[in-house]
Parts: C-alpha cells; structure tokens; sequence
C-alpha cells in the first residue's frame, strides 16, 4: 500500500506523457516516481520470488538478456524485464510502472535486467541481485569511459551486488580477474568459446585482453563449434546444438552465457532440450544481421556498435558483395577508435552517408576500400542505393551506426521488435 | 628503397587508433608511387635495419609502467632518431612516456625517457573534445583530444597554439611539443589523415633524408577531399573560423 500514491502519480504522468507523444515510451513518469518514492525501485526490484537476474557487459548484454528471457518462459517461469533502452534508474522505474498494479507490485517470478555499465553501479545501489551475468570488457565509446579499466572498475561494482553467483565469460582475463577478487561464498559460474571457435575467429573475440587458456566443458557452457547460425554447446558431456539469430561467434556465446546462467536460475529445473528449443526460436534483431525485403529489394542490414563489433560485422560480410551503404551518424562523435579496425575486405562501398560521412570515408579510404559515391543527406543515400538493380553478387548491405539505423528506419518506414 | 615506418607498441598504444598514423604515411607513400611498409616495434628484436619514421601511440594508464620498460629498451634509437632527424610523432601517453616523466593524481610518478622536454601532471577533469592548433608553416591542425593531464615544461617548443579545446592546459594557450623533427601532441587518432599537411612535411623529410622526391599521387587528392570535408565540418562545430 505504501506506494500506491506515488504509483497513481506515475501513472498520471504517463498518461499526460502519452498525450504528447502519442505511442512513445517516456522516462519522465520514473522520474517523478523516483523522486516522491526514492525506495520504490530498490523494493520493487529486491521483491521477486526468484530475485533479479542482471546482465552487464561492453557488447552483447542486450541479445543475451533476450536469450535468458526466453530461456526462462520456456520453463514457465515469469519474467519481468527491461526494454534494452531503459536500462537507467528512470527508464527502469518507468518500465516497472508499465507492468505495475495499483499497489506498485509487478507480477513475476524473476526479474532479469540488461544493465547499462557505466549508470549500473548507481542503480544498484542497495539492490541486491542473485546473480550478475558479465559479458565481457571491450573498449567501448571511449568518450564516456576512456579505457578498459575503468570499465572494468564499474563491472566489478556491479558484481558486488550478487549474492548466489556471477556468471563471467572466461575468455575475458578482466572477468576472470574480477570473479578471482568476489567474496568465497559467492559462486563463478564460466562460459566461453572451445581452441577451435577461438582459432576459426580472424581476429580473435574482439576482447581487451584474451584469456590465455580456453574453457573446459567440465567447468562451465563452452561453444565447441560455430557454423553460420548455428552452434553446438558443450555442456559439461552434453553436445547442445542451437540456432542462433545471425551468424557469428559473438551470438553463440551470447548464447552460451544465456544457456550458463538459466541453468544457474533454475537449478535441477533447468532442461538443455527446453534451453535449445528457446535460443532456437529467437528471431533475427533488427540491424543485426537480418535480412529484410524493402522496395522490393533483399537487404542486410548491419549495425556497428563499437570498435569489436565493427570488426565483427565487417568479418561477416561476404567477400565479394558488391552494394554497401556504410553510414556512421551523430552518434559517433569521435571516430578514431574505429580506425584499428581493418575494413580492407569490403573492397568497395557504394556509397558512404550520415552526418560523419567524410570522416567514415576518410577512415574507408585508408583501410584501401573504393568508394563511388559520398552522400551525407541519408535518404538520399537509401532512395538511391534501393533504386540501383539488385547486386549480380551478394546481398544489398547497409552498415550503419544506431544514429544511422534510426534514421534509416524512419525514412523506410521499418517498424517492428528492437 | 623502401620507406620503413616503425610503429612502436601498437598492442599497448593503439587505444584511440594513433598507431594507424603509421600506416597512413605508407599509404600516402604508396600514392606517391614510392615503396614503403610499417613494421611493428614490440621489443628491440622487432627494430628494422633503417628507420625513416617512428610513430607511437597512446594506450590506457594502467600500462603506463609496462609500455616504459618496453621503450627503455629502445632508448638508445629513440635518442638516435631524435638528434639524426628522423621523424618522430607520438601522441598522449607515448607522448607523456617520452618526455622528463608522468605525475599521477596520487602522486606517484613515472620516470619518462627524456626525448623531449616537459612532463605530465594532473588536472581536474578529464577532458575530452575537439583540439584545434594553428601551426607555424603547417597551417590548422583538427582532431580530438581525450587526457586527464596537462603538459608543462614545453613553452618554450610548443607544436602551435590552441584555437579551440584544451591543448596543453594551465592556460599555456598552447599545444604539443616539438623540437627538431620529434613531435609530441594531445591529437590521437589519425591526426595524420586529418591533417595531410603535416602528413607530407613528415613525408617530405623523410625523403630527404633518404635521398627520393615526394610528390603527392592522384589518390592522395581523393582521399584529402574526404580529410578537407571532414576538417571543415570539425572547425564549424569547434566554432573556429579558419579564414582568420
């Protein structure tokens, strides 16, 4: 009863809110939430049967929480969880509110939580989770944090917070020197990829620094074999084949600390065949690696995220695909930590679009790449990239940063699952 | 001949992309229809026969100390390249590693190898933003700067003058240092793509000392309209009218 004033207010606000901008989620209801009842989120967040689960990381905390999510239903469990945009303390309060009853009670038997690393620490201020999952430390827009050890610093904040187990990626030496410093009766759970995943990557795993030793089946979820969008999970003697959303190594072991840490929530009810069947029936994420007929053309889109998932996705472009649209936005003020990168295998790009087009193909140019055409105005760019004939080799591939991705979505008229 | 570019440990100095520097003067080179090629310098046993230009980058504090004993290995070349007249940029901690030393925020301090003048110490707040220099007979420099330091010690061989961000700080007005053909700058990432003028004075020394023409190809016009638009649209934003 305590919150029910605070919780009528927030709805008020909200309504107001959808008034204005009609359709559109807003932040504003869990700010004022969040100012009249401070301790609402902190109970609301510690009052789950099954606690909270929360996912932080550099890359890949979204697709795992979604993979986890879905693990979880498989097994009947109910799960409330954050949508990946509202993963600060207002965005999460305003998330609550969405699924609130009068009272301020959200139904749910766990609550999973993608957590934002660089706000996660603040918002996990006296909340307690059960288990925190981590994904891994990359270098990651380096305006906010600079450098690897202080996101490091900030994960490490945030596994404090577990009291059952923190589930880490042992590729990652930072994660394993982090799980190394955790209290003794708080468990590590381990996943990661087999010599083979690790050895078939051209560049490795896109981590700060690489874990010296692989991960053995007996200790933790390993990714024993990657082949397109599948993956075979190796779990302790078990061989667990699963579909994964896009290609790439990345998904699998997204997959992989999804699998880890349902097992870890579930215990003795957790089944590898329910897990599988779950992964499997993801579908593809918008901007990451799905393919989507517009204007009567076949497109992949690609979203490129950071320094790791630039190389990444660039990796997985086929050799030899003869249209990309390759726009960075806004978004990326300053794009010099994507220059390490190695783009050489495009060949060619189309055209380069969005507000840092010089600078994009200023960086392309270096990596070697031929570019016909720069075109900062971006529905220009599109309009004219989805009206050339469909590519004698390839799919049309338009790479774009999230500002970019926004931009293209709007202008395509694209709506659907973020 | 071939043009040897060493770049000095891009695994720890590469966090902004300034090692990349390296391979741009390749590249330009190239354009020229010159050979060229960069080879990374881990430890000593990586150093190349001849050396036309050194580029060090700049990595993360935490490897601050071990990235200074990787250099004192090669501090013999690096005194040698300096007073020979061998091109030398290093950016922010490669910079700062360089130089008499680093004072922490703690107090601690790392020994630099003396190469140029100056030292690192702390400043309030990170700062983190355009940086844009006028340079005596190289015109506006454009980048980013990303550092919790100031630079003292330098006023009397600055790069330039600051036209718009921090530079050195403690209101110096100034940035960088250069002394001879060696220049330390808060500039990171591909400061050497942005700024082809003082790509091609690097270049052009290079050449002379090894005795070839430089003449910029037909590419490296392309690739410097990209620079230009890209330049013009960061002095806009930095608020800085270039025709003053």
């Amino acid at each position: 009863m305590k919150y029910a004033p605070a919780i009528l207010v927030g709805r008020l606000v909200r309504f107001a809110a959808r008034l204005r901008k009609p359709g559109g989620g807003s932040a504003v209801p869990g700010l004022i939430v969040n100012r009249i009842a401070p301790g609402y989120l902190k109970s609301t967040l510690s009052g789950f049967p099954q606690g909270l689960v929360v996912v932080s990381g550099s890359s890949g905390k979204s697709t795992t929480t979604k993979m986890l999510v879905a693990i979880l239903r498989a097994h009947g469990e109910g799960v409330f969880t954050n949508p990946s945009t509202a993963n600060i303390s207002q965005g999460l309060t305003s998330a609550l509110l969405e699924q609130a009853d009068w009272r301020g009670r959200v139904p749910g038997d766990v609550a999973v939580l993608e957590m934002d690393e660089g706000h996660g620490a603040l918002v996990m201020q006296g909340v307690d989770a059960r288990i925190v999952t981590l994904t891994n430390v990359m270098v990651d827009q380096i305006d906010r944090f600079h450098d690897s050890e202080m996101v490091a610093g900030m994960l490490a904040r945030i596994a404090d917070r577990a009291h059952e187990a923190v589930v880490a990626n042992a590729d990652d030496a930072y994660l394993m020197r982090l799980a190394a410093a955790l209290r003794p009766e708080v468990a590590v759970r381990r996943f990661g990829v087999s010599a083979d995943v690790l050895a078939a990557a051209p560049r490795g795993l896109g981590h700060t620094e690489t874990s010296p030793t692989r991960l053995d089946p007996a200790d933790g979820v390993v990714v024993a074999s990657v082949d397109g969008a599948s993956t075979v999970l190796a779990d302790g003697a078990a061989s667990v084949p699963v579909g994964l959303p896009a290609r790439g190594t990345h998904y699998a072991v997204d997959a992989a600390a999804a699998y880890a840490t349902a097992k870890q929530v579930l215990g003795e009810r957790f089944s590898s065949e329910t897990a599988a069947a779950a992964l499997s029936a993801i579908p593809a994420v918008f901007g990451r690696g799905e393919r989507v007929t517009v204007r009567g053309q076949e497109v992949d889109f690609v979203l490129v995220q950071n320094p790791a998932s630039y190389q990444l996705n660039v990796d997985s472009i086929a050799p030899g695909t003869e249209q990309v649209l390759f726009a960075i936005g806004s978004d990326v003020r300053d794009p010099s930590y994507f220059w390490p990168a190695d783009a050489s295998s495009l060949g060619r790009v189309s055209i380069v679009s969005g507000s840092k087009a010089a600078e994009a193909a200023l960086m392309l140019a270096y990596d070697g790449v031929e570019i016909d055409r720069v075109e900062p105005d971006l529905g220009r760019a599109l309009d004219d990239f989805l009206a050339a004939p469909a590519p004698a080799s390839g799919i049309k591939t338009i790479v774009f940063s999230a500002d970019s991705m926004r931009r293209t979505r709007a202008h395509l008229g694209l709506t659907g699952a973020e | 001949m071939t043009l040897t570019i060493a770049s000095l440990l891009p695994s720890l100095q590469n966090t902004n992309g300034d090692a990349e520097n390296a391979a741009v003067l390749a590249a330009r080179a190239r354009w020229a229809g010159l050979d060229a090629r960069v080879v990374a310098v881990e430890q000593a046993a990586d150093l190349p026969e001849r050396v036309d230009a050194v580029v060090l980058g700049s990595g993360s504090d935490a490897s601050l100390d071990v990235a200074r004993e990787r250099l004192l290995a090669l501090v013999d070349e690096l005194r040698r390249w300096g007073t020979e007249g061998v091109p030398i940029l290093a950016v922010g901690t490669g910079w700062e590693l360089l130089s008499w030393g680093i004072e922490r925020a703690d107090g601690s301090t790392v020994e630099g190898l003396g190469i140029v003048a100056g030292r690192g110490v702390p400043r309030e707040h990170r700062i983190a933003g355009d940086l844009v220099v006028q340079v005596p007979r190289i015109g506006l420099l454009v980048g980013f700067e990303n550092h919790a330091r100031d630079y003292v010690g330098a006023e009397a061989s600055p790069l330039g003058r600051v036209r718009a961000g921090t530079g050195n700080g403690r209101r110096s007005g100034q940035e960088g240092v250069r002394m001879g053909d060696v220049i330390g700058t808060h500039l990171h990432g591909p400061v050497l793509a942005k700024n082809p003028v003082l790509a091609d004075a690097i270049l052009r020394r290079m050449c002379e000392r090894a005795g070839l023409e430089y003449a910029p190809g037909a590419r490296t016009a392309e690739v410097d309209g990209y620079a230009e638009t890209a330049r013009q649209a960061q002095l806009r934003a930095a608020g800085v009218n270039a025709a003053v």
